[in-house]
C-alpha cells in the first residue's frame, strides 16, 4: 500500500504508535480553565422553555356574559404571595433552597402567537392543571404580562373566576402547541374561525401582526349568540384606536345567531359567508367548540377547500357517556411512592388523579402533547381514536396519555413526577 | 429506596445500555432522566396524523438474524433484541452533488457497491475492492487489539496488519491521496462524512474506513416504530430486571465523599440518593462543569475537557406531506444533497447560518410504506452546524431564523430532486440547536458529542480510556464516550462503562 508520509522507513508506523503520546502532551498543554457548559444556544433554549414558572394573578376583568380576562405577572422571588390551598405540593415546591429559582427575571417566555400555557394550582382538595390560550402578544409576554381568557365551564374555571383573588400564586407551564401561523406550512392569509373563548389565540395573533412579531394577513370570523357574548372589542383591533389594523391585513367579521345588529352579520358561519373571505392564498384555523368544527368543516368541504390546509385547535378530552358508571381501583406509582385511589369509567385518569389531589403532570389535556406519557403496569382502558396521539411504540409497549384515557378495569400505572 | 449500587444519569442510549448491563449482573440500578420519556435523541413525536422520527436516519450494525451485526449481538446479550422489529434498507443512498454534477444511487452489499462504482470510473470496482480489502484488515486489526485488551503483540501487528499500522496516523483526505484513487471514487467514498461530522482533513481514516465498511457490507436498518421503539424496549427490559427509571428527575449534583469517591446524587428538588457508582450519560462539560463542585474536579479533567472540540450542532426539518412518495416521484429512502463533494469546503460553509451546503434527507415511506396514512409521506432533512452560529440568535429572531433555514433546505431539496413538496406540507416541525440543547442539555446543541479530531479520534480514545477518567466511582458513557457518536456507538459506550463499573465494584469488594 502507498501510505508514505516520509521516505524514512517505518516513519508512518512510528507516527501511528506515537499518537497517544502526542494526545497526552496536547492535553497537558491545555489550560485547566473553568468549563463553559452553557452558551447562547443553551440560554435561549431555557428562556423559551423554562418549564413551569411561578406567577401571580394581577387582575381579573369580566369581558362577556361568561368570560373573564385574567392578567398574570411573574411571581417575584420570595414574594410571599398567597399560594392557593395546601397539602401535597409539586416535588420541591416547598423547598426554601429553591426559593426564587422558578422566578423568570420579570418576563414570560417569548412565544408564537396562538400558543397556550398551562395553569396549575391547588383548588380545595384537588390539584388542577388546565391549558389556556394566551391573549397577549409575544412582546407583551417579554414585558412581563400574560393575559388569558377563562370561560366559565367547569371546576377550575369556576375556581379562577370566583375563588382565586388577585395575588393568588399559580404554576405557569411554558407556551406550547402548534396552533400558530407557520410561514412554510401555512398560506399567507389565515381565515380564523372562532366561537366562545376560542377567539383567544386569534387576539394574540392580531396583536402580534400589529406589533410586527408575526407577518401574515388574518380575517377573523367570530360566531356568537348575541353582542353580550362577544368577549372582545373588535374596535381594539381594527378601529381607529388600533391604528393600522386594516392596513396590516387584519379584518374582523362577527356573526350573531340570535340578534340582529348594525355592523354585525346575522346567522351562522356558512359556506356562502366563508367563501367571501377565501382567496387562493388562504389557510383556515379554527378554535371553538367541537360542534362548531363539525358544522364549519362540512361547509368548507362543500366548497372543496383543501383539508390539509385546515387546522383545528383541539379541545380538552372531557367526561364520556357510559351506560353504567363503574368505579375502579387505580394504583399509581410516582417514583417510589404508591397511591391508591378511585377512578370512574366515565372520567379520564387525569381527572381521577386531580380529584385525589395528586400533582400529576399534564399539559394539553387533549391527548396530543405527550407531556403526561405514563406506563401501564396492569389493567384495561379506553382511548377514543380521535384523541389517540400516542406514538406507535407506546401502543406496542403499553403506554398511555392519562389525559385522554378512561379506565375499564382496576388499573396500575406509573406516572412521571410533577417536578417544576 | 434511597440507595442503589449504581445510579445512571440520563436515559439516552448510553444510559439505557449501561443500566441493562448493570442489572444483568443482579446489581440494583436507578436511572434518573430529566425529560419525561427515555431515549434522549432516540425518540419520536406526533404532529397531527404523522409520527416523526427524531434523529435516526439509519442504524448500522444490526445485520440480519442469519448474519447478525455487532449491535444485534449486543442487544441479544442485553435482552432487548426480541423486543424490536427491524426493517432492512434496500439501497445505501442517493447522492446529488451540485459542483460535480453527481446524481446516482448506491446499493448496499460489498460486491454490489463495488460494481456500482464502475458507472463513475471504468476501474471503479477494482479501486473499491482494494479499499475494502484494506478496510477488512483495519477491522481485523481492531478486533485483534480488542482481544488482547489493548496490548497487541507488535510482531503480530507488523506481520498481519502492516497497512493498519501504516495508515494509523492518516486523516481521511491524506489516506485517499496516498491511495491515489480517481476523484469520482474518492468523492463517492466520502459521502458518509456527515455521519461523523468532521471534515476529511481532521477525521481519522481508521475511524471512517471502519464505519463505511460496516455500512456497505452489513447494510442498515431502521426500527419499525421509530427509535422510540428502541428506547421503550430498553425501558421495558430495565423494569423486567427490577431496575428503576425516574422521569422528570434531573440530577443537579454528583456527590463525593472526603476521599473524592462518588457517594450519591442530588435531584433537582433536593432529594439525595446514595450510590458509590455513577454512570453519566451526558456531556463531560456538564459533568465536570455543572454537576460537580469545582474542588472535586481534578485539574486534568478540566484540561482534557477543554482540549476537546464540540461536534456538529443539529438542525432538522420534519415534514408531514399530504401526497404519497409515489405521487411526488420520490423513489429513495436516503438522499445526500451536497453543494460539493469536498468535505472541507462543506464543513467551512456550515459554520454560519445561511449556507445549507449539505443535507441528509430521508423519505421514510420508501423504507416503511406504512409509516404514515395512505396518500401521505414523511420527509425529514438534517444538516449540521460546524460552529456555534446559533448562539447569537436572539429570542425575537429565533422563529424567523429557523423558518428561513428550513425554507432554504426545502428549496435545495426541490431543486436537486426536481420534486415539488412545498405546497403539500401539512405538518412541520423544526429542530434547531436550541431544540437539542433543550431536550438533552448539550452545550451549543451538539448532537455529535466531541468531534472526531485527529488526536481525539476513535483509536486514541479507546487506547486512553482508563487514563481519561478521573473521579473514583464516576464513569461517562454515551455519545461523548470513547466510541464517539452514533446509535450503535452510544449503546456500546454505555455498556462498556457499565462493564468497567462492574469491574470497579468487584475490585472494591475484594
Amino acid at each position: 500500500m502507498a501510505f508514505k508520509r516520509s521516505n524514512v522507513p517505518g516513519e508512518d508506523i512510528k507516527l501511528a504508535m506515537g499518537m497517544t503520546a502526542e494526545r497526552r502532551r496536547l492535553i497537558d498543554e491545555t489550560p485547566a480553565a473553568p468549563l463553559v457548559y452553557e452558551y447562547g444556544v443553551n440560554r435561549l433554549a431555557k428562556a423559551l422553555h423554562p418549564g413551569f414558572v411561578k406567577a401571580v394573578i394581577a387582575e381579573k376583568t369580566p369581558c362577556s356574559a361568561d368570560c373573564v380576562k385574567i392578567g398574570l405577572v411573574p411571581a417575584a422571588s420570595g414574594s410571599g404571595a398567597k399560594t392557593a390551598g395546601g397539602g401535597i405540593e409539586p416535588a420541591g415546591g416547598g423547598d426554601p433552597a429553591r426559593e426564587g429559582e422558578s422566578a423568570c427575571g420579570g418576563e414570560f417566555p417569548y412565544f408564537r402567537a396562538g400558543q397556550f400555557i398551562t395553569l396549575s394550582c391547588r383548588a380545595g382538595e384537588s390539584f388542577l392543571s388546565r391549558p389556556y390560550s394566551i391573549i397577549s402578544s409575544p412582546k407583551e409576554a417579554l414585558a412581563g404580562s400574560l393575559e388569558i381568557m377563562v370561560q366559565r365551564k367547569g371546576i377550575f374555571s369556576t375556581f379562577l373566576i370566583d375563588e382565586a383573588p388577585a395575588g393568588t400564586e399559580l404554576w405557569v407551564g411554558e407556551p406550547s402547541g402548534d396552533f400558530h401561523h407557520d410561514s412554510i406550512r401555512d398560506r399567507n392569509h389565515i381565515l380564523a374561525i372562532a366561537g366562545g373563548s376560542g377567539v383567544t389565540p386569534f387576539l394574540s395573533m392580531m396583536k402580534a401582526i400589529r406589533e410586527g412579531s408575526e407577518d401574515f394577513r388574518l380575517t377573523l370570523v367570530y360566531g356568537a349568540r348575541t353582542k353580550a357574548h362577544i368577549p372582545f372589542d373588535p374596535e381594539d383591533f381594527i378601529g381607529e384606536a388600533a391604528g393600522k389594523g386594516a392596513e396590516k391585513g387584519v379584518n374582523i367579521v362577527v356573526v350573531l345567531s340570535e340578534e340582529e345588529a348594525e355592523g354585525f352579520r346575522h346567522g351562522f358561519i356558512t359556506a356562502d359567508l366563508l367563501k367571501e373571505y377565501i382567496d387562493d392564498d388562504t389557510s383556515v384555523f379554527m378554535c371553538g367548540p367541537d360542534a362548531m368544527y363539525r358544522f364549519v368543516q362540512d361547509e368548507l368541504n362543500s366548497l372543496g377547500f383543501d383539508s390539509s390546509k385546515i387546522r383545528q385547535e383541539r379541545n380538552s378530552v372531557g367526561d364520556r357517556k357510559v351506560s353504567e358508571i363503574k368505579l375502579y381501583k387505580l394504583t399509581v406509582h410516582i417514583r417510589d411512592v404508591v397511591y391508591e385511589l378511585e377512578a370512574s369509567n366515565n372520567e379520564t385518569l387525569i381527572t381521577a388523579l386531580e380529584r385525589a389531589g395528586i400533582p400529576a403532570v399534564v399539559r394539553c389535556r387533549n391527548g396530543s402533547c405527550g407531556f403526561c406519557h405514563s406506563r401501564v403496569v396492569d389493567g384495561e382502558y379506553f382511548i377514543d381514536s380521535k384523541d389517540d396521539f400516542r406514538r406507535a411504540a407506546d401502543k406496542k409497549f403499553n403506554y398511555i396519555h392519562p389525559c385522554s384515557t378512561y379506565p375499564e378495569s382496576d388499573m396500575e400505572i406509573d406516572i412521571p413526577i410533577m417536578n417544576p | 429506596m434511597d440507595k442503589y449500587d449504581v445510579i445512571v444519569i440520563g436515559a439516552g442510549n448510553g444510559g439505557l445500555g449501561a443500566a441493562c448491563r448493570i442489572l444483568n449482573e443482579g446489581k440494583t440500578c436507578l436511572v434518573c432522566e430529566k425529560h419525561n420519556i427515555p431515549g434522549g435523541f432516540a425518540t419520536s413525536f406526533v404532529r397531527g396524523r404523522f409520527e416523526f422520527e427524531a434523529s435516526l436516519h439509519e442504524f448500522n450494525g444490526i445485520g440480519t438474524p442469519e448474519e447478525p451485526g455487532s449491535t444485534r449481538i449486543l442487544f441479544e446479550e442485553l435482552g432487548v433484541a426480541d423486543k424490536i422489529e427491524w426493517i432492512q434498507l434496500k439501497d445505501a443512498y442517493h447522492l446529488i452533488s451540485e459542483a460535480e454534477g453527481y446524481d446516482f444511487v448506491m446499493p448496499f452489499g460489498r460486491e454490489a457497491f463495488a460494481r456500482a462504482n464502475n458507472q463513475l470510473h471504468p476501474d471503479g470496482e477494482k479501486y473499491v475492492n482494494e479499499f475494502f480489502d484494506l478496510c477488512q484488515q483495519i477491522r481485523d486489526a481492531m478486533a485483534y487489539i480488542g482481544e488482547t485488551k489493548g496490548r497487541p503483540d507488535p510482531a503480530v501487528m507488523m506481520e498481519k496488519y502492516p497497512d493498519y499500522l501504516a495508515c494509523g496516523s492518516y486523516s481521511v483526505n491524506e489516506a485517499f491521496e496516498a491511495l491515489g484513487y480517481p476523484k469520482e471514487i474518492v468523492d463517492n467514498l466520502n459521502t458518509y462524512w456527515c455521519y461523523l461530522g468532521a471534515d476529511g482533513n481532521n477525521l481519522s481514516f481508521l475511524h471512517y474506513a471502519n464505519m463505511i465498511y460496516s455500512y456497505f457490507t452489513k447494510g442498515a436498518t431502521i426500527p419499525k416504530y421509530r427509535s422510540h421503539e428502541l428506547s421503550l424496549a430498553f425501558e421495558e427490559r430495565i423494569h423486567e430486571l427490577g431496575g428503576d427509571i425516574w422521569f422528570n428527575s434531573e440530577v443537579v449534583k454528583i456527590l463525593t465523599d472526603e476521599e473524592g469517591h462518588v457517594c450519591g446524587v442530588r435531584l433537582k428538588e433536593g432529594r439525595e440518593i446514595e450510590s458509590r457508582h455513577v454512570i453519566a450519560n451526558c456531556s463531560p462539560h456538564v459533568v465536570y462543569g455543572k454537576l460537580m463542585d469545582s474542588d472535586a474536579v481534578p485539574e486534568r479533567a478540566l484540561k482534557l475537557t477543554n482540549f476537546r472540540k464540540l461536534a456538529g450542532r443539529g438542525f432538522t426539518v420534519f415534514l408531514g406531506i399530504s401526497k404519497s412518495a409515489e405521487e411526488l416521484g420520490l423513489k429513495d429512502h436516503n438522499y445526500f444533497i451536497y453543494d460539493t463533494a469536498d468535505s472541507v469546503k462543506q464543513y467551512e460553509s456550515m459554520k454560519t447560518i445561511g449556507n445549507t451546503a449539505a443535507q441528509a434527507t430521508v423519505c421514510l415511506n420508501n423504507a416503511d410504506p406504512d409509516c404514515s396514512p395512505e396518500g401521505t409521506c414523511i420527509i425529514y432533512m438534517t444538516t449540521l452546524f460546524t460552529d456555534d452560529a446559533w448562539s447569537s440568535v436572539g429570542k425575537e429572531d429565533y422563529f424567523k431564523t429557523k423558518n428561513k433555514v428550513a425554507a432554504d433546505m426545502i428549496a435545495r431539496f426541490e431543486k436537486a430532486t426536481g420534486v415539488s413538496i412545498h405546497d403539500h406540507i401539512e405538518e412541520i416541525a423544526i429542530a434547531t440547536p436550541e431544540t437539542y440543547a433543550r431536550y438533552c442539555g448539550h452545550p451549543q446543541g451538539t448532537v455529535y458529542g466531541y468531534e472526531s479530531q485527529y488526536y481525539d479520534g476513535l483509536m486514541n480514545r479507546i487506547q486512553m480510556v482508563e487514563e481519561d477518567r478521573f473521579v473514583p466511582g464516576l464513569r461517562i458513557g454515551g455519545g461523548y464516550g470513547e466510541r464517539l457518536l452514533g446509535f450503535p456507538s452510544s449503546y456500546k459506550s454505555g455498556v462498556n462503562e457499565a462493564r468497567r463499573t462492574l469491574r470497579d465494584m468487584e475490585k472494591e469488594g475484594r
